[in-house]
């Protein structure tokens, strides 16, 4: 397997073989004969089609990267500036995010994008619990990150971290929407490279 | 048919609520019959950390008040302290405040417009709004340096002056934004499913509107032409011809109306301004401090002292903002800090009527009545 | 005459003083008389409530109300004063409806209660919050946390425990 990419190959099957094994299934071909995989496969190859080969990490972690849907999540000046790269200017649909979902349960990326209250913490963490696995979390601007310009203030958490892992951080005050797409393009590279299963510790 | 009493829970996390905004509604079937709003989940204690900053340190704060419309904020405060303090500014620093105000006010509502039709199901407006206020963004941006928390207004003047090719520009934008509009009305004004959604819903009658203390063009959807501007003229309003725009029927629809004629009207204002120009200082020099920096090349090259004391006073501060009467109610104890900074924001006080409006009305038009009021949580909670 | 001389000319027994703040006139009134004195001050075509603002000045309390008469287009400003132990003022909220979120508000944030509000409870912080964060003597050093009931409402306390997943490194 060449690193970073998918090897396309067409495919050499030994057809006279199948036939013969067919009741007992011992080795990989016949199984995948048995999922039904091998007529796929013959029938491409009488189309002169190609056939994939890779590995499900490859496959879930495209599958996963090339489609994200956020969840509404705007709480604060940020949001706007998360409005603002949804819409035509900077289009945010060029990563097929467009589709900001109104439910967590529909979703698989949170924007915390803004500033997090004491009083707004509960909800967030409740939010990103609601949310189905996969997950990821981008923390957008100084508040969200670190409690920025509100540091001192009685009523503000210091950063979403302390109640909800985060992959990536955004600078910025709000940042800009270029900041946001720039912040996907850095959780997708993350999430390219995450093994199966990572995410609920399958591979211990 | 009798049935039972609902409590409905809307929000805090709501797409249609402008931010981080609760509703607790009493429900009797379809029909609300008592709305409770709770808020707080944005207080970020900004009054106190007015407190606890020095004059200066506390503009940005203000920024993100109301981070839709961030430059009347900025004016707004430093209206205030300038009073307090008795800074004089020069005129061509008024004229580039007023300009960016307007220019400030025509984005506001443009994103309140988009995001009202948002809010009653039309995609369209927003993806047109934003496309406009995009490149108006670009002009605070090459004024400034920022897209929407903006720390460009100061005490005694302003940070920078005009960029190279700024007025062409905005001339331009502004051709374009004329045209735009009347897409914007072209789309919307005679709308079938908008006059239903928006005529008679959310009602209130001039006398409420005043007891409830709305302001802005919510108060001015009810055939009240009081606009701040021309109550207690600041700046250079009293020497500038535009009229309060304003409508009878009290209703929604009225409300987006005002917003669309106030955008015309901010249009007409930023002509004047543009063709009256002054040049000179833009920044006042010899008070408190304030000076030109010594040995600078240009004569507009000045620094703001990060630190001035005003004398011991109270003063209450107020403008005409996007939403409403923006007040700054500052006290100070004659040190480099304020002793008090309480904001009277729009949104917060027009938000009060809401309960009002919306009783007996449907969800529905809780959200048409809620997107024509034109909230921000951040000016909200504070 | 300005506004606020007309109002010690009607009442002349509640307004303590007159003086300017800053430009606008400015009358400090009776604390018991406040109610009294708005109703004038609202006759007198002062409609508009703009804002009240609580203070703390370590040893009293002052609660400001800026009006503005749309037609006269003038400002009058009351002033209340009140002791530190026990500051309780007169709700406007029987005139103003505008004034009920505006009370709630300084009593959340400054901690001065209103007599005759009809739901005076915080605002802005959730029930249960300790102290009131505009007072000069509020602890800002101990960090309040808040988490969801059963019910759904806030639960405030001062340990984190169940919202926090690592040590909160505070002020």
């Amino acid at each position: 397997m060449e690193k970073g990419g998918i090897r396309l190959d067409p495919v050499t099957i030994d057809t006279t073989k199948i036939k013969t094994i067919k009741r007992r299934p011992v080795t990989a071909i016949d199984k995948l004969e048995d999922t039904g995989m091998i007529s796929t496969i013959l029938a491409a190859r009488e189309r002169e089609g190609l056939i994939l080969f890779s590995t499900i990490d490859q496959v879930f972690n495209w599958a996963r990267l090339s489609s994200l849907w956020p969840v509404t999540s705007g709480l604060a000046c940020c949001a706007i500036e998360m409005m603002a790269t949804a819409m035509a200017h900077h289009d945010i649909a060029r990563f097929g995010m467009e589709i900001f979902r109104a439910s967590p349960r529909q979703a698989d990326l949170m924007f915390v994008a803004g500033t997090v209250t004491k009083r707004m913490a509960p909800r967030v963490k409740k939010l990103y619990e609601m949310m189905a696995e996969p997950k990821w979390v981008i923390a957008v601007g100084a508040c969200a990150s670190t409690g920025g310009p509100y540091h001192e203030s009685y009523s503000v958490l210091k950063g979403v971290d302390n109640i909800i892992p985060v992959d990536v951080y955004v600078p910025g005050c709000p940042p800009r929407p270029e900041a946001f797409l720039y912040a996907v393009i850095q959780l997708r590279e993350k999430i390219k490279n995450e093994g199966y299963g990572a995410k609920w510790g399958l591979n211990k | 048919m009798e049935t039972d009493e609902l409590i409905l829970n809307m929000g805090p996390v709501h797409p249609s609520t402008h931010g981080v905004l609760r509703f607790r509604l009493r429900m009797d079937g379809e029909i609300i019959k008592n709305c409770e709003i709770v808020m707080g989940y944005l207080h970020r204690g900004t009054e106190k950390l007015g407190e606890m900053k020095t004059y200066l340190q506390f503009i940005p704060y203000t920024d993100r008040l109301d981070y839709i419309s961030a430059m009347p904020n900025n004016y707004a405060y430093v209206k205030a302290v300038e009073e307090l303090a008795g800074i004089e500014v020069p005129q061509r620093a008024e004229y580039i405040r007023v300009m960016i105000m307007e220019l400030n006010r025509i984005v506001n509502h443009i994103v309140s417009i988009g995001s009202l039709l948002m809010d009653l199901g039309a995609a369209t407006m927003i993806m047109w709004g934003f496309r406009e206020r995009e490149t108006a963004l670009q002009l605070f941006e090459q004024l400034c340096g920022a897209r929407m928390t903006f720390n460009y207004i100061k005490p005694g003047g302003v940070r920078e002056d005009l960029p190279e090719g700024f007025i062409p520009k905005l001339r331009e934008w502004m051709k374009d934004m004329e045209k735009r509009l009347v897409d914007y009305e072209q789309l919307i004004n005679d709308n079938e499913i908008f006059h239903m959604r928006m005529k008679d819903i959310g009602t209130i009658s001039a006398q409420e509107a005043i007891n409830y203390g709305l302001t802005g063009p919510s108060l001015r959807g009810s055939g009240v032409d009081y606009d701040m501007r021309k109550i207690e003229p600041y700046s250079i309003y009293p020497d500038i011809d535009f009229k309060a725009c304003t409508r009878p029927e009290g209703d929604s629809y009225a409300r987006y109306i005002v917003r669309i004629d106030e955008i015309k009207e901010s249009l007409q204002i930023l002509r004047q301004v543009i063709d009256s120009m002054p040049e000179g200082k833009i920044v006042s020099n010899a008070k408190y401090g304030i000076a030109p920096m010594t040995g600078s090349p240009s004569s507009v090259m000045t620094y703001f002292p990060r630190i001035f004391t005003p004398h011991a006073g109270e003063v209450y501060s107020r403008i005409e903002a996007p939403k409403g009467e923006l007040g700054f109610y500052i006290v100070s104890d004659g040190t480099t800090k304020p002793y008090r900074v309480k904001i009277r924001s729009p949104s917060f006080c027009n938000l009060t009527a809401i309960p009002k409006m919306v009783q007996g009305l449907r969800i529905p038009d809780l959200i048409a009545a809620f997107g024509t009021i034109d909230v921000v949580l951040g000016d909200v909670d504070r | 005459m300005n506004a606020a001389e007309e109002l010690k000319n009607a009442l002349p027994n509640s307004v303590v003083s007159i003086s300017f703040q800053l430009d606008k006139p400015l009358a400090i009134i009776k604390k018991e008389d406040i109610l009294k004195a708005a109703t004038i001050a609202r006759d007198m075509g002062f409609v508009h409530l703009s804002v009240i603002t609580g203070i703390d000045y370590c040893d009293r309390y002052e609660v400001v109300y800026n009006f503005l008469s749309y037609v006269r287009k003038q400002n009058l400003v009351l002033k209340v004063i009140l002791d530190h132990n026990n500051p309780v003022v007169d709700s406007l909220t029987s005139i103003w409806k505008g004034a009920d979120w505006l009370e709630r508000e300084t009593y959340d944030l400054v901690g001065i209660k209103f007599s005759g509000h009809p739901d005076l409870k915080r605002i802005l912080l959730p029930e249960g919050w300790a102290g009131h964060p505009l007072q000069k003597d509020y602890d800002m050093k101990t960090e309040q946390f808040v988490t969801i009931g059963d019910d759904g409402e806030d639960i405030v306390s001062t340990d984190g425990s169940n919202l926090l997943r690592r040590k909160y490194h505070g002020n």
